[in-house]
């Protein structure tokens, strides 16, 4: 009975929570003595895995995260990181030595950038007239413009990227993130993903996937287009008490089978997971409606503009679903949609069009909502591009050929420095030459915003002690934390 | 002095020598600095520094600083370890770690030695190693020695207990019977044991009881079925076009699934198996453009069939889409994937666009891969998918179709006459209602084909538009159309007794059209950078076996695939043995031997059990490649009788890869729907032929029904049996998965799929509660047990617990679901009086009156269908 107390008390708290953010239902739950779980499960034969809250390691102000993965590869410079000497170059051979992804396709001609850039808000950041929106919350978001991985193509990038080593398998950041600290929510699974009308990013699955975590921390896919979850209604007949009746016949049979099974923890999941279904039938559906928004906040989006429309539609989603006590939910896009090989003209700018406005009103929303605080907003690919051109079939035709040694990404919220910019690319953008922020300080420096000390942050693999941060390098670059 | 210091150095080293062996350069350092230091220094075009690292031979050439890079013997005055020593190398990542740069020093102060004489040049691609080529996978398949073992009974056993001994770990107790039936009969059909199935196997002590079992599942058409499957998703089949959103319809693929399933029940050997989809056509001496013969002939016709496995990549050529030429060179580059991982276990198609990162393969060798393929598909000359689908007419349909055709065709003309004859005739009263001026002008212009109308006699024509009566018969006189069209009917009838015309989706050659393979810069067709030839991997081959020589077939086609194909199978090639069996093996076990089953290469796991897989290929190869006998092996091994308990063997070894237990493993996808069908008694034993179609539902569901949906409603009407057939008989369209599968891992191909994932997710349970499939099958089970056990609740639940779980039900279980059933009831049947149902329409028949017993049953077979001892093969 302690479980049904414990699921009334957090579904009430969680029920009066809105707008106080995953902070105060942790504080509230722990007030009240329900959150006496330690930070990561015990580990050993009969290790139980659950996704309630968890302690952190250290007061950290990040509790959620908003991840908006742009896969393929953005540029960026042509985005986030001005250098006149490629316009001074434009066209030219490129005097220095460039680490080609692939030497056979080596063209040495610069490509300057083809947009302008120019410095806003209080802070003077630059940025690329691309990104019209973004510009005007600049002072709300914290630059990293050398970022690198140094690993090759896109593959590996998003590996490195997303779980921290460079074959697929591995559990993704989300999967960590829940691992360690559990979820908010009893009604709504706590890592989500949202996925793109066009299909799931290339490397698919790899990107939400549990690897050799319990399958508790799987990323569950919301589906792109109504109805976004299937099967949440019941059978009328059934409906409430019947469908209760179910789940706790289902229940004692489960349980008496999987004390039959220890060590498998896939069966426990399962259990949990008709627990979770049960909760989402009125939960989710609630949860991913946007039409009860009111009219001002889905033309801060876009959704009233059918270039936004669909990105705006998902970035709202995402919001809510953290304000209801998801921790981690990532946007995404479809195949690899920002590998500009060719044609970056024209296909740079319409990815910016369909996604610029939504991103930053995500952060305007959160900040008014005053969940800014809380949650991290993070904007990525795997990689960036190189400064010299490719596919010289005409200017309209040239591309750029990937870049793991420098590229940019933003990030907001949970702690982070605000209308700041950290570290610099060589004068190309083509290496990252000071405050390098390699894939694994990224990872050490977000599990310190959480409260997690990535060292601690362990899996018991193999007999091996096993995290998110492989490299014994791996640091906290305190210079990026408020 | 001097030669005091010298002797004692040499008797140091030598004394080293002794105790530790010397260090070489290409097993120790070249690692080392291709980790770190060779992608600037070797790999590129103009190494940095002028320092090139690829070969020991290289460091004895000065630096462009001037610096002596390597002096054998002394470390110290070595300027590749201070450079390193000083930060300044690498450059970029990390660190040379200090046990590489000690293992660096150590070689020098050895003396900086090379295992064998370096080679005088390096040609194009890279330089393969003899370290490269001693990896394991390509090595060849050598029959290891039997482990001796007390208590192994196969030789299977001896090779796995002999690794947990290792371990102090040993094999699980045996399974209990009910237990190994329900495991051996859902993996070998895919299908629950009926629970006469049961009786029977618990009844027969006999000694070969277990191998009985084995020889009846091996024999039912439901093994095909089953294990056709697990190839099919290598290989990436589906019933449509992908790549385009369009994602036409693909109308003929289900001939290639048809003859999958049958290979599998006769156990066709895989070296057949195998050169039949790689190189058919040959085979039948069958072209492009002289194929009627063949397919006549129902051996051939089966070989031609086969082809379509290099067919099944996703091809957009047949819709509009931005760039044809692209279109077309990446059907060919997915069908590459496809082959090389299923047969090769490697990922050759990283090097598409540059050499391999981790495996010894060059540009240069996909390319030459590719030209095997190349004269089949000849992007320049490209046959879209309407033009890959031969007519399986005999030369007597032939005839008569062009003689019934001809008929027709007589008879259109007659109507057409007729029809002219009708028009002119009233154009003859028309006109008389034209001035009389205006008359002979309009004759002529009438007469006048309209592109040589002047525009005189055009303005002539828009003044007395009805007086025209060129077309239209029937709004001049509806009688005299009707006349003509009886005429025309009779030609669409006489058509339709010609002979049905069906289609066989294959690849074939054109006769004499050979195109030029070429290696194409970054995997860009419009860069061609050289032309190559056809052959085999450069790392497969070694200078004293030439593995395959094309030669032309008869038929006029290249004999390059038939080459390549006897190659894979003559029983030498190191991979495909190996990756075969390792794949059957995985299926079994739940985890392959390399658990890796598409990538043998660097990058993939090494084998668990080196031996076991050389012993299984060998097996394999020697007992004439036939596949049931190997599954008869495997099924009866002590391996697979284990149970799943082994405390030991999940505490020290979770992810089982030894094997000292069997792992517990959620149904697939299909297994799962077909047995919820079976077990409910709705399932269709109809095999082969056309897939049953496939609707979105008004819930936004993909379903298998009949779709009456327009642009803006969605609508599906049952299809009868077509729905209710075996999961792999549904149609696999790409953008649209059917959701009972998808939502249990169902692959959605991209164009294949090397290994499913088993997630653990709640949309699944959402589905399992809620889903109209679930529901339905609920209330035929609920339905069936009534008829079974028509007087008797305990019956009843005997019987539902006999068919789906394969035991008893506990006392305590009979209990439980008793006093659910009471509950149900009860309050099912407080909902309908509550909600009673809405009276007929007027003339319709009476509902049946709600019957909340038998809704309460239902409700129970669903938690049943959604437990894990149901969900779970254990």
């Amino acid at each position: 009975m302690k479980t049904a107390r414990l699921c009334s008390r957090r579904h009430f708290l969680q029920a009066n929570s809105f707008g106080l953010g995953g902070l105060a239902l942790a504080t509230l739950l722990k007030q009240d003595g329900l959150l006496a779980a330690p930070v990561k499960p015990a580990l050993g034969a009969d290790a139980q895995f659950d996704l309630l809250p968890k302690e952190q390691h250290f007061p950290g102000k990040a509790k959620a995260m908003i991840s908006l993965f742009m896969m393929g590869g953005p540029s960026q410079m042509d985005l986030f990181d001005p250098k006149p000497m490629l316009t001074k170059y434009d066209g030219k051979n490129f005097p220095g030595e460039i680490k080609y992804d692939n030497l056979a396709q080596a063209s040495s001609k610069v490509f300057g950038s083809p947009w302008k850039f120019s410095k806003h808000g209080e802070c003077g950041m630059e940025l690329s007239e691309l990104l019209p929106h973004l510009a005007k919350v600049v002072d709300d978001i914290c630059l990293i413009r050398s970022m690198s991985s140094g690993v090759s193509n896109h593959a590996q990038g998003l590996y490195a990227i997303n779980s921290g080593r460079i074959t697929g398998g591995n559990p993704a950041l989300g999967s960590w993130l829940t691992y360690g600290l559990g979820s908010e929510t009893e009604e709504l699974p706590a890592y989500m993903v949202l996925s793109h009308p066009g299909g799931l990013p290339t490397f698919q699955g790899e990107h939400f996937t549990n690897g050799w975590l319990p399958a508790l921390y799987q990323g569950t896919v919301v589906r792109a287009t109504e109805p976004r979850i299937l099967n949440l209604d019941p059978p009328a007949a059934l409906a409430g008490d019947g469908q209760r009746r179910q789940l706790d016949l289902l229940r004692s049979l489960n349980e008496e089978h999987a004390s039959d099974h220890a060590g498998e923890n896939d069966l426990r999941a399962r259990i949990a997971s008709y627990e979770l279904a049960a909760h989402m039938q009125t939960a989710a559906k609630e949860a991913l409606d946007i039409s009860n928004e009111p009219e001002s906040v889905k033309k801060l989006y876009g959704v009233d503009n059918p270039e936004t429309r669909d990105y705006a539609t998902r970035c709202i989603i995402a919001r809510r679903l953290v304000e209801r006590g998801v921790r981690y939910v990532q946007v995404l896009n479809a195949g690899q949609s920002w590998d500009q090989h060719g044609s970056l003209i024209s296909a740079l700018p319409k990815n910016c069009a369909a996604t610029d406005q939504p991103c930053a009103a995500l952060i305007t929303d959160l900040k008014q909502r005053g969940l800014l605080e809380s949650t991290v907003v993070q904007w990525t690919g795997e990689m960036g591009r190189l400064p010299v051109l490719q596919n010289d079939a005409g200017r309209e035709k040239w591309g750029r050929d990937h870049n793991t040694y420098g590229f940019s990404q933003w990030v907001a919220g949970g702690g982070f420095k605000a209308g700041y910019v950290h570290g610099e690319t060589d004068e190309w953008s083509h290496k990252a030459v000071i405050d390098e922020v390699k894939h694994y300080d990224w990872h050490a420096t977000l599990l310190h915003a959480f409260g997690l000390d990535h060292k601690k942050l362990t899996y018991k693999r193999n007999g091996l002690a096993a995290s998110l941060t492989s490299d014994p390098g791996a640091k906290v670059v305190t210079k990026l934390l408020a | 002095m001097k030669r005091i210091g010298l002797a004692g150095f040499i008797g140091l080293v030598a004394t080293a020598g002794a105790e530790e062996p010397t260090l070489t350069f290409e097993k120790d350092v070249r690692p080392v600095l291709k980790a770190h230091c060779t992608l600037c220094h070797g790999e590129e075009a103009k190494p940095k520094g002028g320092v090139d690292l690829r070969l020991r031979r290289f460091m004895d050439a000065p630096t462009d600083s001037g610096a002596t890079l390597l002096v054998p013997g002394k470390p110290e005055a070595s300027e590749l370890v201070a450079i390193i020593e000083r930060g300044e190398m690498p450059k970029k990542g990390h660190p040379v770690p200090p046990d590489q740069l000690a293992t660096i020093k150590e070689w020098i102060a050895q003396g900086a030695k090379t295992a064998r004489p370096e080679p005088e040049t390096l040609g194009n691609g890279p330089l393969i190693t003899e370290e490269e080529r001693a990896h394991w996978s390509f090595q060849p398949v050598k029959r290891p020695e039997v482990p001796k073992v007390e208590g192994a009974p196969t030789p299977v056993d001896a090779f796995l207990a002999a690794a947990m001994a290792k371990e102090d770990l040993s094999f699980a107790p045996e399974a209990d019977r009910a237990t190994w039936l329900r495991r051996v009969t859902l993996d070998l059909t895919g299908l629950l044991p009926a629970p006469g199935d049961l009786e029977a196997f618990l009844a027969d002590t006999s000694p070969q009881a277990y191998e009985k079992v084995v020889d009846r599942l091996l024999a039912s058409p439901a093994y095909g079925e089953r294990w056709a499957r697990h190839w099919l998703d290598v290989v990436g089949y589906a019933d449509s076009n992908g790549y385009t959103a369009a994602d036409s319809a693909r109308p003929q693929a289900w001939r290639y699934r048809d003859y999958v399933i049958r290979s599998f029940n006769e156990d066709k050997p895989w070296d057949v198996f195998i050169r039949e989809q790689l190189a058919g056509d040959e085979l039948a001496g069958a072209t492009h453009a002289d194929y009627q013969a063949a397919v006549n002939d129902p051996k051939r016709l089966e070989q031609i069939t086969a082809t379509a496995f290099l067919r099944m990549a996703p091809d957009g050529t047949g819709d509009p889409n931005d760039d044809a030429n692209l279109a077309r060179n990446q059907v060919i580059a997915e069908q590459i994937k496809v082959v090389s991982s299923s047969l090769l276990g490697l990922s050759v198609a990283c090097a598409q666009c540059h050499d391999h990162r981790h495996d010894p393969i060059s540009q240069e060798d996909y390319y030459r891969f590719r030209a095997i393929f190349d004269p089949a598909y000849h992007w320049q000359a490209w046959r879209a998918p309407a033009q890959r689908l031969y007519s399986l007419y005999t030369p007597e349909e032939t005839a008569k179709a062009a003689e019934i055709e001809k008929a027709a065709a007589a008879i259109d003309v007659e109507a057409r006459e007729m029809s002219k004859k009708f028009l002119d005739e009233i154009f003859e009263v028309e006109i008389l209602k034209l001035p009389e001026a205006d008359r002979e002008p309009y004759r002529l212009a009438r007469a006048a084909a309209e592109k040589d109308r002047t525009p005189e006699q055009k303005a002539l024509i828009k003044k007395y538009p009805s007086a025209l009566a060129l077309y239209s018969l029937n709004l001049y006189d509806q009688k005299k159309q009707d006349l003509v069209d009886a005429k025309s009917k009779e030609a669409a009838a006489l058509r339709a007794t010609k002979p049905v015309q069906n289609f066989v989706m294959a690849l074939m050659e054109v006769k004499g059209q050979v195109p030029e393979s070429q290696l194409y810069n970054r995997g860009d067709h419009e860069q061609p950078v050289r032309p190559v030839t056809p052959g085999e991997l450069t790392v497969l081959a070694t200078p004293e076996i030439e593995p395959f020589q094309p030669a032309a077939v008869p038929s006029g086609s290249t004999g390059r695939r038939l080459a390549y194909a006897n190659w894979l199978t003559n029983g030498k090639h190191p991979l495909v043995a190996r990756v075969l069996v390792n794949r059957f093996w995985m299926h079994h076990f739940g985890r392959g031997i390399v658990n890796t089953p598409g990538d043998f290469g660097h990058h993939g796991d090494a084998p668990t059990h080196p031996e076991l897989l050389d012993y299984l290929a060998d097996e394999f190869v020697k007992g004439g490649w036939r596949l049931k006998p190997l599954h008869k092996q495997l099924v009866l091994s002590q391996a697979y009788r284990q149970s799943a308990e082994n405390p030991a063997s999940s505490e020290r070894d979770p992810d089982n890869r030894l094997f000292a237990r069997h792992k517990l493993r959620r149904l697939e996808a299909e297994a799962l729907r077909d047995t919820v069908l079976a077990t409910a008694g709705a399932l269709v034993d109809k095999p082969f032929g056309p897939p049953s179609t496939i609707a979105r539902d008004p819930a936004g569901r993909i379903v298998v029904g009949v779709d009456k949906g327009t642009i803006t409603t969605a609508k599906v009407e049952p299809g009868g049996e077509q729905d209710y057939r075996r999961s792999l008989y549904v149609e696999v369209k790409r953008s649209k998965p059917v959701t009972v599968l998808e939502t249990f891992d169902a692959p959605v191909m991209t164009p294949h799929c090397e290994m499913r994932p088993q997630t653990t997710v709640a949309p699944q349970s959402l589905l399992l509660l809620n889903d109209t499939f679930i529901l339905e099958n609920a209330r035929r089970l609920a339905d069936r047990l009534h008829a079974e056990a028509p007087g008797d609740e305990n019956q009843r639940l005997r019987r539902a617990w006999q068919i789906l779980f394969s035991k008893e039900p506990a006392e305590s279980d009979l209990a439980r679901a008793r006093d659910y059933l009471r509950l149900q009831t009860a309050s099912l049947t407080v909902y309908h009086a509550q909600n009673p149902p809405a009276a007929p329409a007027k003339g319709a028949p009476a509902l049946p009156a709600p019957d909340p017993n038998r809704e309460a049953l239902a409700s129970l077979c669903q938690v049943l269908y959604s437990s894990n001892r149901f969900l779970y093969l254990e």
